[in-house]
């Protein structure tokens, strides 16, 4: 199966929308009530997945479609990762939310952070799935056939029962993008600024990620007060898709209760 | 080749034992197992005086027959006891324990040794799970989460949470870190196919034991495959191979000492138990299924006198391509120390510096 856009696995839980904002207009998909979280997908595009099925139980997601991926014609306007951060803020403003989590995919975590760096006081709580804003030296882009991307982006593509192969049409309209985007491996400019972001801040690492080394997880914990950083075991680059309750329970925990989430409520009474 | 001594605590029993696992605990002797553990160290000053690299300790339960439930205590008393010697934790039960707890005991172990620990990690014999409860069929699965935290937790050098199937921690930040950086020396040990490729891809060493050379030697021909495939190629002393020896003056003689061991399992379990555990435990080498040990003794793959012995292991390096030996001289559960010193001294004095070119 190749991804159109925004498919699938949980498509009928999410309804369609647009916001008309910076001279673009913006897909999301949103499913859910509570308290909003807004994702930010990963260079590979927008796609609904397990995980933001099991979190539409408890949170009204927000996943939007970012200028030039997906569906929406290509982006030759934007020029830097702050650019397009402003861009998804003013999307989100238009929708009416204050105050929001905001989730950040790989790609979309680098987004999530500029965001973040922008409007603390309307970010309660970042969470960060395989963030590429901070990369080992020489990381790589998965690249080549759909069939050697997804050996890059899952630890085991042949547990999942379809893959979702990207679509090589979406991606090199998109590719421009992200490599005009995507900047150096270390970005001084964003390094410098993230000891000032105190917002709670969850940093998710898959223990099998190909693509961003798992290592680099420590390293946003070390410039960033208020960050905690989760290993997810055997996942890869794809945490969500291949570890979707692992991932939402985390995820879930974190944004209810922050720091204290690190507290146990696992009952281990077996007979009362 | 690198030698080690395997040491099980060498309870001598009063009087005889219920042949079942578990064995009831009402039958321990207090002074026997006094004497069991004070005997550790005089014997272990005499295998250091000998030139043995390292001595091992394995963790078993309910059972006189290794005499270490926690082999962390009696590793510890070791390091405090003897200067030079190597010791081997080969090793702590992953699926049935707490890895973090794991990682920290060793660490500190490592500082108080101060770097001379080894350090195997397995999932135990098929009796074990009966131990703590582990459901057979998860063990599998919890060794391999198990060992890939303990790793993560002796080198992630920020606290870190772990979102795992098996195991869930939200803060892990171990002190002390090893001694040895960025860990211990560290086997799988197993001749599973997952053992062998978790070895792989962390570099780690691989352990078998007890089977013909032929048959461990096709789980550590995966293990090196699967480590070229990784890009790496294992050192000789990164494999490791435990086996029962029995040397003797004469091969006649050695024969004759294997003629007088009972045949029994190590850890025999109630026909019942047995017949049905075996369904459960799937165990595999480099891939292809093999049934759990649950009759029988445990294989001598050494035996003969000192010339012969030599030969075999030579035939050992060649076979397996094993650098060290984790050797029982004389079979665990047996009480009769005189003999176990006697191979000892043999083994000492007329194979062990004539195997270490090998």
């Amino acid at each position: 199966m190749r991804d159109e856009g925004i498919p699938t696995v949980a498509q009928t839980a999410f309804r369609e929308g647009f916001v008309e904002v910076d001279g673009f207009r913006i897909r999301y998909m949103e499913a859910g009530q509570g308290a909003p979280l807004v994702h930010l997908h990963g260079a590979g595009g927008p796609r609904v997945t397990p995980a933001h099925d099991l979190l539409a139980r408890h949170f009204r997601v927000v996943a939007f479609e970012m200028p030039g991926f997906g569906q929406s014609p290509e982006n030759t306007r934007t020029r830097s990762m702050p650019e397009l951060a402003s861009t998804m803020a003013q999307a989100v403003a238009r929708l009416g939310l204050d105050t929001f989590n905001l989730l950040g995919t790989s790609f979309g975590g680098k987004t999530a952070l500029w965001l973040a760096l922008q409007a603390p006081s309307q970010v309660l709580a970042l969470v960060l799935e395989a963030p590429a804003a901070i990369r080992q030296e020489g990381a790589e882009s998965p690249s080549g056939s759909p069939e050697e991307i997804a050996k890059r982006l899952y630890a085991h593509p042949e547990r999942l029962g379809t893959i979702p192969l990207p679509d090589p049409v979406l991606r090199a309209k998109s590719q421009p993008l992200v490599q005009r985007l995507r900047g150096p491996d270390r970005d001084a400019d964003l390094e410098r600024r993230l000891p000032s972001l105190v917002t709670p801040t969850l940093v998710l690492f898959g223990t099998l990620d190909r693509v961003i080394s798992p290592a680099m997880g420590r390293v946003y914990k070390e410039l960033m007060p208020g960050c905690q950083l989760v290993f997810v075991y055997d996942a890869g680059h794809a945490i969500s898709t291949e570890r979707p309750e692992a991932f939402a329970e985390v995820v879930e925990d974190f944004l209810e209760r922050h720091d204290a989430f690190v507290i146990s409520r696992t009952e281990t009474v077996i007979h009362p | 080749m690198k030698v080690s001594f395997f040491e099980t605590g060498r309870y001598r029993a009063p009087r005889a034992l219920p042949p079942e696992w578990p064995v009831p605990s009402g039958a321990y002797d207090r002074e026997a197992g006094a004497q069991a553990y004070q005997g550790i160290i005089e014997r272990l000053e005499y295998v250091e005086a000998l030139g043995f690299d390292w001595v091992s300790v394995s963790e078993h339960h309910y059972s006189p027959r290794i005499l270490t439930p926690a082999p962390i205590v009696t590793a510890a008393y070791i390091a405090a006891r003897l200067r030079k010697i190597t010791i081997a934790l080969l090793g702590p039960i992953v699926p049935q324990s707490n890895p973090v707890r794991v990682a920290e005991e060793l660490a500190m172990l490592d500082n108080l040794a101060q770097g001379r620990l080894v350090v195997g990690l397995l999932r135990g014999t098929t009796n074990e799970s009966l131990t703590y409860d582990l459901n057979p069929q998860e063990a599998r699965e919890r060794t391999d989460e198990g060992m890939e935290l303990i790793l993560r937790a002796w080198t992630e050098p920020q606290p870190f949470g772990w979102q795992g199937r098996h195991f869930q921690y939200r803060t892990v930040s171990v002190w002390p870190r090893p001694f040895q950086q960025p860990h211990p020396p560290t086997y799988a040990l197993g001749t599973s196919r997952e053992a062998c490729e978790f070895a792989a891809r962390h570099r780690l060493g691989c352990g078998v034991s007890y089977g013909p050379f032929e048959v461990v030697g096709k789980a550590t021909r995966y293990y090196r495959e699967q480590c070229a495939r990784h890009g790496w190629t294992p050192a000789p002393e990164q494999i490791l191979y435990r086996a029962n020896m029995l040397v003797a003056e004469t091969d006649d003689d050695a024969q004759a000492l294997l003629r007088k061991q009972p045949n029994q399992a190590p850890f025999a379990m109630r026909a019942g138990v047995r017949d049905a555990i075996m369904t459960l435990d799937s165990r595999n080498i480099a891939g292809e299924a093999r049934a759990p040990v649950v009759s029988g003794a445990l294989p001598t793959t050494f035996i003969g006198s000192p010339d012969t012995i030599v030969e075999q292991v030579r035939r050992c390096r060649n076979v397996v391509g094993a650098g060290v030996l984790d050797l029982s001289l004389h079979p665990p559960g047996s009480g009769d120390l005189d003999a176990l010193m006697r191979s000892l001294d043999l083994f000492g004095k007329s194979v062990l510096p004539r195997i270490r070119d090998i």
